[in-house]
């Protein structure tokens, strides 16, 4: 995959995302409304590929609206990733030459393998996390479960276990998967499947749908590491 | 707009420690009185979570989920107010919860006053740890019409 293709494949899924989360807000109050018309709109016209960098630029300057409408994200790190995404974007595309295009796109693509190198590192370390505690702590009482039926997998400390695991394997060994470009295409599928159960369990349906904008620059830049080395 | 350059900057430089430590979750109760100093208040769970949910709601809600959304905004606001009260956070969920009431439309809120209060739940329990201002709701009733 090429930078320009790579770069043009996550704005159209982060258009998409943004469509998405737009679309959300336009039954809600009207100060919200008002942002996320303009949001949609400027996404419809990224998504389409008209004057992508002055449709990039609106949309941070939208992302500023938000953070000061809600004073802070309104959906915590799924707000934060689409973010990173834009701003990515918009100084790849203004960036003078191809190097700081690719040092701007690049850094998309590092922060992609620290989203789940970190929350592994920081879950291994945790005796909690180790046990299975953690998680079933997660279902028992947290606010995430969608239903209260969902709760009662707490009361299964084997899959909480095992899940635990699962999870913190993945996340961590993620760096590696960089090493060959099948090992990556099975790893991207296999941290797809945790956000969309992420998404089924704890109704987290925007990390889903934003992480995956992300993964295009992963994908380039697996390749373009290979082909320097 | 120094503040708003701030807020940007966790997302330019993440953490990314998601999950890291499950901490007590705070929930929303609410409080509807005659008075703004009642006595007998009975608090309910603003917008308690369903039994039972399909996998076909699942699928559905990954493109449409913003009443869940909005809920998990309500979580930050209630995480910030422990954190560091602000009176942004309190409004929020006092707007949204009388946004609630009115829609529901089976409760006469005109002249009564509206409260609530986070509880923090535990691995074993529960504790109250903030309870707003009693306000009047047809102050809030006009803020939501106009917001």
């Amino acid at each position: 995959m090429s930078l320009i293709e790579a770069i043009r494949y996550t704005e159209i899924l982060m258009g998409l995302a943004f469509m998405q989360q737009s679309i959300e807000h336009l039954r809600s109050f009207r100060n919200e409304q008002l942002i996320f018309l303009a949001r949609l709109i400027l996404s419809l016209l990224l998504v389409a590929g008209i004057q992508t960098s002055w449709v990039t630029g609106l949309l941070l300057l939208s992302a500023l609206a938000m953070l000061h409408r809600f004073q802070g994200p309104y959906n915590g790190g799924s707000d934060r990733m689409g973010l990173l995404v834009l701003c990515c974007l918009l100084l790849s595309d203004i960036a003078p030459t191809q190097y700081w295009q690719e040092v701007a796109f690049g850094y998309l693509a590092i922060q992609l393998v620290l989203s789940y190198f970190i929350s592994g590192w920081v879950k291994i370390i945790n005796p909690d996390w180790r046990s299975g505690q953690a998680l079933t702590d997660v279902f028992q009482f947290s606010s995430y479960p969608v239903s209260e039926s969902l709760r009662s997998l707490a009361t299964y400390p084997r899959v909480m276990f095992v899940s635990s695991w699962y999870v913190m394997l993945f996340e961590i060994l993620f760096p590696l998967a960089l090493l060959n470009q099948y090992s990556l295409i099975i790893m991207l599928i296999v941290t797809a499947s945790f956000h969309f159960a992420n998404a089924c369990l704890f109704g987290l349906n925007r990390f889903f749908w934003i992480w995956l904008s992300a993964y295009p620059s992963i994908i380039w830049f697996q390749q373009r590491l290979f082909v320097t080395m | 707009m120094l503040h708003t350059l701030k807020l940007l900057l966790p997302a330019l430089i993440p953490s990314w420690n998601f999950f890291d430590i499950i901490v007590p979750s705070p929930r929303i109760q609410f409080s509807i009185n005659s008075t703004q100093r009642d006595k007998n208040r009975e608090w309910q769970l603003f917008r308690p979570h369903p039994q039972y949910i399909s996998f076909g709601m699942m699928l559905k809600r990954m493109l449409w989920n913003p009443r869940w959304n909005e809920s998990l905004f309500l979580m930050s606001c209630a995480e910030r107010l422990l954190d560091y009260p602000t009176q942004h956070s309190e409004d929020e969920i006092l707007i949204r919860i009388t946004h609630d009431l009115v829609k529901d439309g089976r409760m006469v809120l005109e002249g009564m006053y509206l409260q609530f209060r986070l509880v923090l739940v535990k691995r074993v329990g529960q504790e109250l740890v903030y309870e707003s201002q009693s306000v009047a709701l047809d102050t809030y009733i006009a803020r939501v019409k106009h917001t």
